[in-house]
């Protein structure tokens, strides 16, 4: 279990080196703004990172013509509401690093991108994911036999970077209670042009006989070829192997759900 | 797999919260209806019409002070958004668009309004259809 602990500090540690640059065509001041350089969390949230980037960069932008922050990564826009780990392994893995993302504060994708009011926005979309994994593994009735208290306490723990505080709340949503382990796995599979795919799976078959990552992708993608896709959770490719189960108690977002990303593998590779 | 979805079904239906509704013990005759109707297709009467699997069935129920939709059962398109859900809603029920309109899942969870309501379905329908609730404050914070 100490081993345990020290894999799920590794995961909780990720970061991503994120450089901040104002779209060109939003520059309105003479003097060109600087890029801007942060390390950004995996397991957090755009919007809890982004007040120094706001305050640095907005004055170079027309103070009649500014609205909410967006950011951008060749041309794609990305969703606030999506951890960032889970937006770097799908759009920039192939990025150099650090990445590099633009930022603006005009014309707000209406059609691809929620707004984001508030950091209240982020804490409730958060704690509606993790009650919606929670609903996958038990029933929901974890999370409904905490207290208000200790949901504060989860938010706080992604919001401050703590990993002993949030953990101290999580792994009341991580137990396995007696003989039953979680009910389904909650997992999202992402792919880069397809909307999100999202299944029942459950950690073991009917024989009792545990299941693996193969399996529950195999499950919600029947084509899923792993000859042809590559499989990232957290920004490493596991053995397709590995329990599904093991993969949601360790490798999971603070929300608790797996999100996985396939990349097609370039056609160059399949050859050799 | 069917089996399992119903437990959590009917757990869920056991754990709700009361509904706030005065309204609510008129619904129920419909409910119970529709929940014995296990083999024929709740939105039509014909049986020509297979469950397209391109389409789901939805359930709207309201909460507290939203008002009751004289429909309730819809068939949609899985492609469709739980943002469009609510716009459908507030069109129906007359709200302006830019009042606020909550949904959830289970009573316990709000989707984000980009999900597609295939995946919702997929993981949390029950008998075949997927229940929701509106509401137009924050219920289940």
């Amino acid at each position: 279990m100490a081993e345990d602990r020290e894999f799920l500090r590794e995961v909780w540690e990720g970061k991503i080196p994120v450089c901040f640059r104002l779209a060109q065509e939003e520059i309105y001041t003479v003097d060109q703004p600087d890029p801007f350089f942060l390390l950004v969390p995996r397991l957090s949230y755009f919007p809890l990172m982004t007040d120094k980037v706001v305050k640095h960069l907005s004055k170079h932008v027309d103070p009649d013509n500014q609205g909410e922050i967006w950011l951008e990564y060749e041309g794609q826009p990305l969703k606030w509401h999506y951890p960032i780990g889970l937006l770097f392994d799908l759009f920039g893995s192939k990025a150099d690093l650090p990445w590099n993302l633009t930022v603006h504060f005009q014309n707000f994708p209406e059609e691809e991108l929620l707004h984001c009011p508030s950091k209240e926005a982020v804490e409730s979309h958060f704690m509606s994911v993790v009650k919606e994994a929670d609903a996958l593994k038990h029933r929901g009735q974890a999370v409904n036999n905490m207290q208000r208290k200790d949901h504060k306490t989860l938010w706080a723990g992604v919001m401050n970077d703590k990993f002993d505080q949030f953990w101290s709340v999580n792994k009341k949503l991580m137990e396995s209670t007696g003989e039953e382990t979680f009910k389904f796995i909650p997992f999202r599979v992402y792919q880069l042009d397809n909307m999100p795919i999202q299944k029942l799976f459950k950690p073991t078959d009917d024989k009792g006989d545990i299941l693996t990552l193969r399996h529950m992708l195999e499950s919600a993608l029947p084509d899923f070829s792993e000859n042809e896709r590559s499989v990232v959770i957290q920004g490493v490719q596991p053995d397709l192997d590995t329990p599904a189960l093991w993969l949601s108690e360790h490798l999971s977002y603070p929300d608790n759900f797996l999100h996985i990303c396939l990349h097609p593998f370039a056609a160059a590779e399949n050859e050799s | 797999m069917s089996e399992a979805v119903k437990t959590v079904s009917e757990k869920s239906k056991a754990d709700a919260p009361s509904a706030p509704s005065v309204n609510s013990t008129r619904t129920s005759p419909e409910d119970s209806k529709s929940s014995d109707d296990n083999n024929s297709k709740p939105l039509s009467s014909s049986s020509a019409k297979q469950k397209n699997p391109m389409k789901v069935d939805i359930l709207l129920k309201h909460i507290g002070d939203a008002p009751i939709m004289t429909k309730r059962k819809w068939t949609v398109d899985r492609t469709k958004k739980i943002s469009w859900v609510a716009d459908f809603i507030k069109k129906y029920i007359k709200s302006d668009s830019t009042e606020s309109l909550f949904l959830y899942v289970n009573q316990s969870f709000a989707p984000a309004p980009d999900t597609d309501l295939g995946s919702i379905f997929d993981c949390f329908n029950s008998d075949g259809k997927l229940v929701l609730h509106y509401c137009r404050t924050q219920a289940y914070g």
